[in-house]
Parts: C-alpha cells; sequence; structure tokens
C-alpha cells in the first residue's frame, strides 16, 4: 500500500511538471465539436429527439474518442520509467506487480475522470450540451468508461515490448472503437455490419450511457447495462493485465 | 624472512577479524546460478559481506558482476541457489529483504522533472522511510554527497556528475543494511568519484555493508576494500588486496613482438604465449636481460612492460587476462 502511494504521488508530480499534453488532448476536441453539432443535430431530430442541439451527441462522442487516446498516457507512463531507468528502481522497493500497475493506474484514472468532466462542462458552455438526466448516472458512466479505458491500455503494456506498438493500437484503437461505437454518428446511422460490431467496443457502452443521460432524461437504473458491461470489461481487463504483467520484462521507451 | 613472517601474522589477524566478522554477515549468497539462453551468466557464484565491509567485484565485462548483485536485490531470480539478506530468505521475503538494501543500477536513473529532494524524498518513501523522517533524511544524503545546494534543482538541469550523486544518494537515502554500487563512478568526473567514495566508506563506517562493482583499481584500493575477483560467472578469489597479491604474486615481463616466436623459441626464453604474439615471463630477469635473450628478435619489440605485484597482475594471473578499466 505503501509503494502505491508512493508511487501515486510521484506520478501526479511528474504529470503537473509537464502537463502540455493534457492541455493539446483537451484543446482538440473543442475545435472540432463545433463543426459538427448541427449536422448531427438534424440527424437526432430526424430519429425523433425533437429538441436535441447535436450537443448530445458530439461533445459525449469527443468524449469517448480522445478519452480513448488519453488513456494511452498510462502505457506511456510506464514506458517512461524504462527510459529513464527508474523502473528497475521501482522494483527494488519489491512492491509487486499489482502494487506497480495501481500506482500507475490510479492517478491515470483521476486525470481520466477529471478530463471527460472538463470536457463535458466546456462542451456545455460551447455548444450548449444540458444535462436531462441525473449527474449521478453520468458520472457513473464516465469513472466505468475511464476505469475500463485504463485497464486495457495496462493491458497492452503487459503485452507489448515497445511504446510505438502501444501507441499505435492506441490511436487505431481511438478510431475503430470510436467509429464502432457510435462516437461520430449514431450507431443506427452505421452499415449493420458495424452495428454487430458496436456492442464489442468500450466506446459503445460508454455512448450508450451518454445517451440515456443527454438525450433520454436517464436516470441510474438507465445507465446500469452500460456501466455494468464496462466495469465487468475492467475487471477481465485488469486481471488479465496483472496475469500477463512481467515486472522483469525489459520495455523499450523511444529510441 | 622478517618480511614473510609479518605478512603471515597479519593475514592470520585477517582471518580471525574475518571469522569474527562473518558470524554477523549481512548477506550470504549460495550457489548462485543463472543463464540467459545458451550464455551462462553465473555458475555456482557465492558471496559472503559482513556488516562495515566494501567487497569490491571485479571482473571484466560480462563477467557476472551485475547480474550477481541484481538477484541479490532480488531484481533477477536465480535459475539455483540461494540469497539470505540479515538472515532473511530474500526470494521469499522480498519486501522485508527490500527495506534491507538500497541498489544504484548502472545507468543513471532519476526523475529530471523533479527536484533533487523530491527524487530523494520519493525514494525514501518507497523505502518505507516515514513521512517525519524523509525531509531530514533526503538533507543528510544530500549533504554527504555535496547536493544541499541544489535541492531545489530540477534533476534534469545537474550535470553528469551530479546527476550520478544523486542517483547514488537515491540508493542510500533510506540508510539500507547493505548498499550495492554497480559502476557508481563511470563517467564521472574526479570531484564526483572523490565524493562518492568518500560517501561508500563513510556508510561503511557506519555499519552498512557495500559491494561496490567497477573496472577502475584505484578505485578499490581508495575504499580499502575486501576484493572479489569474479569471471566467466564464477568467483576465482577472494581476498584483501594483501591477502591476494601474496597468493597470487605475478611479477616479470610482458612483451609484444611483430611476428609470433615459434614453440622452441618461446620456450627458450621460459616465456608463455598470452595472446597474439604478445608472451609473459615470470621469473625475476631484468629487460636488458630479456632483450640480449631475445638476440636479433629483440628488432621486432613493439612494447615491454614489467608486471609488478599489485591488484591489475593478481587479476591477470587469476583470470589469465587484464582487467580492462576503460571498460564500462
Amino acid at each position: 500500500m505503501d509503494a502505491i502511494r508512493a508511487i501515486v504521488g510521484v506520478q501526479l508530480r511528474i504529470i503537473r511538471r509537464d502537463p502540455w499534453f493534457l492541455v493539446i488532448m483537451f484543446g482538440m476536441p473543442l475545435v472540432i465539436m463545433p463543426l459538427f453539432v448541427d449536422t448531427i443535430g438534424l440527424s437526432l431530430q430526424a430519429e425523433g429527439y425533437g429538441d436535441a442541439s447535436g450537443a448530445e451527441q458530439v461533445v459525449p462522442g469527443q468524449v469517448v474518442m480522445f478519452g480513448f487516446m488519453l488513456a494511452g498516457s498510462v502505457g506511456f507512463s510506464v514506458y517512461r520509467e524504462h527510459g529513464w531507468n527508474t523502473w528497475d528502481r521501482l522494483r527494488a522497493s519489491a512492491a509487486p506487480a499489482p502494487s506497480l500497475l495501481a500506482g500507475f493506474a490510479i492517478p491515470w484514472i483521476l486525470i481520466h475522470l477529471l478530463y471527460q468532466v472538463t470536457l463535458l462542462v466546456t462542451g456545455a458552455l460551447l455548444v450548449g450540451l444540458r444535462l436531462k438526466g441525473s449527474i449521478i448516472a453520468e458520472f457513473l458512466v464516465l469513472l466505468s468508461y475511464s476505469c475500463c479505458l485504463i485497464a486495457f491500455v495496462l493491458l497492452l503494456t503487459a503485452v507489448f515490448r515497445t511504446i510505438n506498438q502501444v501507441n499505435a493500437i492506441v490511436n487505431l484503437g481511438a478510431m475503430v472503437f470510436g467509429g464502432l461505437g457510435g462516437a461520430f454518428v449514431p450507431v443506427d446511422g452505421l452499415p449493420k455490419i458495424a452495428q454487430y460490431l458496436s456492442p464489442f467496443t468500450p466506446s459503445f457502452w460508454a455512448m450508450e450511457g451518454h445517451r440515456a443521460v443527454f438525450l433520454e432524461d436517464g436516470g441510474i437504473a438507465d445507465v446500469l447495462p452500460s456501466v455494468g458491461v464496462l466495469l465487468g470489461a475492467t475487471v477481465v481487463l485488469a486481471g488479465l493485465a496483472v496475469t500477463r504483467f512481467r515486472v522483469d520484462e525489459t520495455k523499450e521507451f523511444f529510441g | 624472512m622478517a618480511s614473510k613472517r609479518s605478512n603471515f601474522n597479519r593475514r592470520k589477524s585477517f582471518d580471525a577479524v574475518r571469522a569474527v566478522v562473518n558470524d554477523v554477515r549481512v548477506l550470504v549468497a549460495r550457489g548462485l546460478t543463472k543463464s540467459y539462453g545458451d550464455v551462462q551468466a553465473l555458475r555456482g557464484a557465492d558471496l559472503d559481506v559482513a556488516p562495515g565491509q566494501i567487497t569490491a567485484l571485479l571482473g571484466r565485462n560480462g563477467a557476472g558482476k551485475t547480474t550477481m548483485i541484481s538477484i541479490i536485490a532480488g531484481l533477477l531470480q536465480p535459475d539455483s541457489g540461494s540469497v539470505e539478506l540479515g538472515g532473511i530468505d530474500v526470494f521469499s521475503n522480498l519486501d522485508a529483504a527490500a527495506k534491507l538494501t538500497g541498489i544504484a543500477p548502472q545507468e543513471t536513473g532519476v526523475y529530471g522533472v523533479l527536484t533533487v529532494r523530491e527524487n530523494l524524498e520519493f525514494f525514501a518513501n518507497l523505502a518505507g522511510v516515514g513521512r517525519t523522517e524523509r525531509a531530514s533524511a533526503a538533507a543528510e544524503v544530500a549533504d554527504q554527497l555535496g547536493l544541499t545546494e541544489l535541492l531545489d534543482r530540477r534533476a534534469g538541469k545537474l550535470s553528469g556528475g551530479e546527476q550520478r550523486r544523486l542517483h547514488t544518494g537515491c540508493a542510500l537515502v533510506h540508510r539500507p543494511q547493505l548498499l550495492m554500487l554497480d559502476e557508481p563512478t563511470v563517467g564521472a568526473d574526479v570531484a564526483t568519484r572523490a565524493q562518492l567514495i568518500e560517501s561508500v566508506r563513510s556508510m561503511a563506517n557506519e555499519g552498512a555493508a557495500v559491494i561496490y562493482t567497477t573496472h577502475y583499481l584505484n578505485e578499490v584500493e581508495a575504499l580499502d576494500a575486501d576484493n572479489v575477483i569474479i569471471d566467466a560467472g564464477q568467483v576465482l578469489a577472494r581476498g584483501t588486496r594483501e591477502e591476494l597479491v601474496e597468493e597470487h604474486r605475478l611479477s616479470g615481463l610482458e612483451f609484444t613482438l611483430d611476428a609470433p616466436l615459434d614453440a622452441a623459441e618461446v620456450e627458450r626464453l621460459g616465456a608463455t604465449n598470452t595472446e597474439g604474439n604478445t608472451y609473459r615471463t615470470t621469473d625475476d630477469r631484468p629487460i636488458g636481460a630479456l632483450i640480449a635473450d631475445l638476440g636479433s628478435q629483440s628488432e621486432g619489440l613493439l612494447g615491454i612492460e614489467s608486471l609488478r605485484p599489485d591488484l591489475e597482475t593478481v587479476f591477470l594471473a587469476v583470470t589469465g587476462d587484464r582487467l580492462d578499466e576503460g571498460a564500462s
């Protein structure tokens, strides 16, 4: 427990010292949101959501897609320790693999959650997103999505040897899962084959939760299927990550 | 005769001290083996270290030094063998054993974006030093390593030598019972070397056991260390400088020619071929006499060196090769 606390503390401090990546990750979706709101608004109105502005789809969609990219940072943090030659020093503390992984996961779950909340609030100010359903339900969707993605990237970290491999998977995943999961356009608007694949992506379940809260005045019960699937996936992915992770395996950072 | 007797008596007294000290050994490593694929890095190596003792692990690149200390630190699992730290089996009580050790690996590993103080306090925290004691532990180590003025500077802004000192400081900030430094002075300037050696001596004076790997024999002499010569994964010799020189005395001449000598000529000279066109005599022949013995062959003499009874020639005698001090 002491090791987890120490690593969480130092990781948060490192992130605070170099926040520019977060600033850029925050700025990009803000540029994209206004471009699509009106078009998506018409599409939602055609779906039967008469008072929809489009922000109900576009803002959560950007949160889901860029959230996927941001989650890659937890992998970056682990590989960076190898690049800085500090990984062996962490290992010398005898902290077991689950504690080391938790030390990296916890700060990024918190930051990821904060990132999503900040984007939603900024989306409300920028393109008029309005919360119709339960704020607690929305929080549960955000939290479960953060946990699921961080666990997914930790599994990638456990499997892949280089940061470049993880980056490639994360970037591809953000686009493919985002597209299939309905982050760009509602799933109903996707080709049939894509609609069959959608439920196998975390983005789909996150978008389902967001739609329940922002479009359908949903409460906690309405988001439980989404939250349940995302948390269930978190447990499976984290379990696989811990099982597969080898603390003595050399990882390659850039160069 | 008097000198031999005095050496004998000194050796007896060393043995007596060691017998007492060994009863309270911090580290007892036995029969360590480790392979990486087809490469056998360690082949049944033993190592004991007592409190207050500085042990220099001497060996060429690939001799097994880093593998050995990585196993002792619990960073690597041996294929066979055991390691006890303060009576604790390292591999079944990794957590407890880790609190007793401090390791500074070969590559400098500090957080460049954090200050010197933050680095030291983090590693103290990781090693279980309480919140109230961390600040003073960091200040104490900074003082010991001449980093006090730099406590609030980011590690990334330090010079290479200062980073090296901080790197070592992170290993000793929790005052471990066993400190392991893997080539701590590689790439360090003269002042940093002196500071690090002084810190190691000070830690040993405080009772810590120290394992120090290096290629630099002058450092070993400055540390007055107990020497362990390791080659091809095996411990070949161990002792103080005096003991090793006494036991593995090697004196004579080593000379290199521009062409090989035939076997009869080598035998006539009483030499042995060490490598290529390099030959060694181990009698007390002066250089002039050897040149005379070489006769016309001396025209092809490229170099000639007198072997003195020191750690370098001990290493040569034990391993059959030189310790390349330039290597890192």
